[in-house]
């Protein structure tokens, strides 16, 4: 197995809620955890596709995981070396060789620099000298697919495609080794998307990136990872090879939100009766296992305490009570429509 | 085959750029037959919500419809004052948008404005209006609706709050609801229940649905018929089994291509080159030529006329 590039252990990430100094004074303190206790790897040149709805904490561990915030217990590792406690200048290093492309392209670029010195000030930052920073900002485009004639337009004269793009151009002109992405498609049309996640695909093959894929479409973290984490209410709940958490879910949850994917003609002879509710309030979580309110399958046990690793193959773990007793339903479960 | 519900013929939207009015949407038609769920599939910019606002006569200044002709159960909609215009919104058509977050006021408590639209279309006394209201909530799968009525849009989850916004479209027993991407802004699982709603209550209550969506998958869940809109124009129209089974236009199939399937089995997604047209530099011809594989020279100067294909109508010069 290769080298472990990231890790997370035991990371918690929780926010203070309300006015502090009033509730300190009347003895309360409302947390919301964000992230309670995650532990993960992101191994080299592994695509690493993370799902979850609003609210699990998906986006809050793309940010601990450049280290754009810091955490509240655990730690944080990179290549090996502790980055938990680290900040400012000490941390210049790490974001050189990590960089995070965001959902939203309208706003992630600055609307009143143009593309070319966008990239060129990205350049500035590595330390090219100012004579090879053009050469080297048609380089990035071209490695992007874009043509030099966005050198000169401003991010609103772009569509939103050609937008992520230079964006992700821009994360490109650090030379990362890894590359965070939190929804890069979200905000894009369906026509759209696929030439992002061809684009990300190409720079993995060619430049040998790791990524840390987020998104909220299974299909499209099916399509695109080696393997993939399943996040619920600040946990990881599962975690496997895609064939394994995708083909044969241990978790009611993946198994929930497998059903809810739309899947056309096939969804319109069988239709699936959706799970009840919705994604706890991250300020309020259940007792016990926060998804249990929702579960078809829960029994006393899980609203009494959360359940510990189950570790069902050296890739395949979930947190689950059942989730041993659930493979023979596993190797039944149909993974094709 | 009885008549249709809602019809549109040749419709044209147009908003003013740099002086001249720019056509969201270009001669479209389209039906929707008592009781059926049509789809009307897009990307952004390819007229599908300027429809439904039209089919509402919701089109905000500046911009304007220009053309065509919308009937809904026979009666003229473009030439009703606004008047007549009030008894035909939310009586016998109303509609469902994508943000539930702004589309109730926050000032007001759910059953208020459950409540104010009950009130507006029929005289009720407060007691029958109160009991329509808690059947409404029932309907939609809103628990303990009693408890409901007194809450505030803030109190409801993204998804109560979109069903708190269906239970007002079907408040009033409407023919046709109008769903303007009502599942998009919600969790993947939620969604699955809103569509799941969707469904029974267009069987229960006999009600048309005009399902607007960029998504191909969910709309073959819910809908009978599908339109698949580009540039301002209906590029395809078909039942959903037909336009899944074999679509004709090459902006269909290829918009089939390029999502991942969940059960896989692609190497690579087809990209469509280029992004779509935008509104005021429409290029000549059929607005997909420019991204299309199968694109002929005609194709870039004449506008391709809708024709019936095999049970399809399709606007399609090349499509076989």
């Amino acid at each position: 197995m290769s080298v472990p590039l990231l890790e997370l252990e035991d990371v918690r990430k929780h926010y203070v809620l309300g006015n502090r100094m009033l509730d300190r004074l009347a003895g309360r303190r409302r947390e919301l955890l964000a992230l309670d206790g995650v532990s993960l790897i992101v191994r080299e040149g592994e695509v690493l596709g993370l799902v979850g709805e609003s609210g699990s904490g998906k986006s809050t561990l793309a940010h601990v995981a450049v280290r754009l915030i810091g955490l509240t217990a655990g730690r944080l590792k990179y290549r090996g070396e502790d980055l938990t406690a680290k900040d400012g200048r000490a941390l210049r290093p790490f974001r050189e060789r990590v960089q995070i492309v965001f959902q939203d392209t309208g706003s992630s670029l600055n609307p009143r620099k143009t593309i070319g010195r966008t990239l060129r000030e990205a350049l500035a930052m590595r330390g090219v000298a100012r004579p090879g920073r053009a050469a080297q900002t048609v380089k990035l485009l071209d490695l992007v697919g874009l043509a030099d004639f966005v050198l000169s337009r401003y991010p609103h004269q772009l569509s939103g495609g050609q937008r992520q793009r230079v964006a992700i151009a821009r994360s490109l002109a650090m030379q990362p080794e890894f590359l965070v992405a939190d929804e890069p498609v979200a905000s894009l049309d369906v026509s759209l998307q696929a030439q992002i996640i061809n684009l990300l695909l190409k720079l993995r093959a060619e430049l040998g990136l790791t990524l840390l894929f987020i998104s909220h479409d299974l299909a499209l973290v099916n399509h695109i990872s080696t393997r993939v984490a399943v996040m619920y209410a600040g946990r990881v709940v599962e975690e496997g090879l895609p064939r394994e958490v995708l083909g044969g879910p241990a978790h009611p949850y993946t198994r929930a939100l497998l059903s809810a994917v739309p899947r056309g003609l096939a969804g319109r002879r069988a239709p699936r009766e959706p799970v009840p509710g919705g994604p706890p309030d991250p300020s309020d979580l259940p007792p016990g296992c926060r998804f249990a309110p929702r579960c078809p399958s829960a029994q006393a046990v899980c609203r009494e305490r959360y359940p510990a690793a189950a570790q069902l193959s050296p890739t395949h773990r979930a947190e689950c009570h059942f989730a041993a007793a659930s493979g023979a339903a596993r190797t039944a479960a149909p993974h094709s429509s | 085959m009885n008549a249709p519900l809602l019809e549109i013929r040749d419709l044209r939207v147009g908003f003013p750029i740099a002086d001249r009015m720019a056509l969201a949407v270009r001669d479209l038609s389209l039906d929707v037959m008592p009781g059926e769920a049509v789809g009307l599939v897009g990307e952004s910019g390819s007229g599908k919500s300027v429809t439904a606002l039209a089919a509402m006569r919701l089109v905000a200044h500046p911009g304007r419809i220009l053309g065509g002709s919308i009937r809904l159960g026979g009666d003229d909609i473009l030439a009703l004052d606004e008047r007549a215009l009030r008894k035909v919104r939310g009586r016998r058509m109303a509609m469902v948008f994508q943000d539930p977050q702004t589309s109730l006021n926050p000032a007001f408590t759910i059953g208020q404005q459950l409540l104010d639209t009950i009130n507006a279309h029929r005289s009720l006394t407060p007691r029958e209006a109160r009991a329509e209201a808690l059947e409404a909530l029932a309907m939609v799968g809103i628990p303990a609706p009693e408890r409901r009525l007194n809450s505030y849009p803030h109190e409801f989850s993204g998804g109560m709050r979109q069903r708190a916004l269906i239970a007002m479209a079907i408040a009033c027993r409407p023919q046709l609801l109008i769903a303007d991407e009502p599942t998009t802004a919600l969790d993947v699982t939620v969604q699955a229940q809103v569509i799941a709603l969707l469904r029974r209550l267009a069987r229960d209550l006999n009600l048309a649905v005009l399902f607007i969506s960029h998504n191909l998958e969910l709309v073959a869940e819910l809908c009978d018929r599908v339109v698949v809109m580009y540039g301002g124009m209906a590029m395809e129209a078909a039942s959903v089994e037909a336009l899944f089974s074999a679509p004709k236009h090459p902006y269909t199939r290829l918009l089939r291509q390029c999502v991942p399937r969940l059960e896989g089995g692609q190497e690579r997604l087809l990209s469509i080159d280029g992004a779509p047209p935008v509104l005021g530099q429409m290029p000549p011809g059929c607005p997909f030529a420019q991204r299309c594989p199968d694109a002929l020279a005609r194709c870039r100067s004449d506008e391709p006329p809708s024709r019936q294909l095999d049970g399809h109508s399709v606007a399609c010069w090349v499509a076989t």
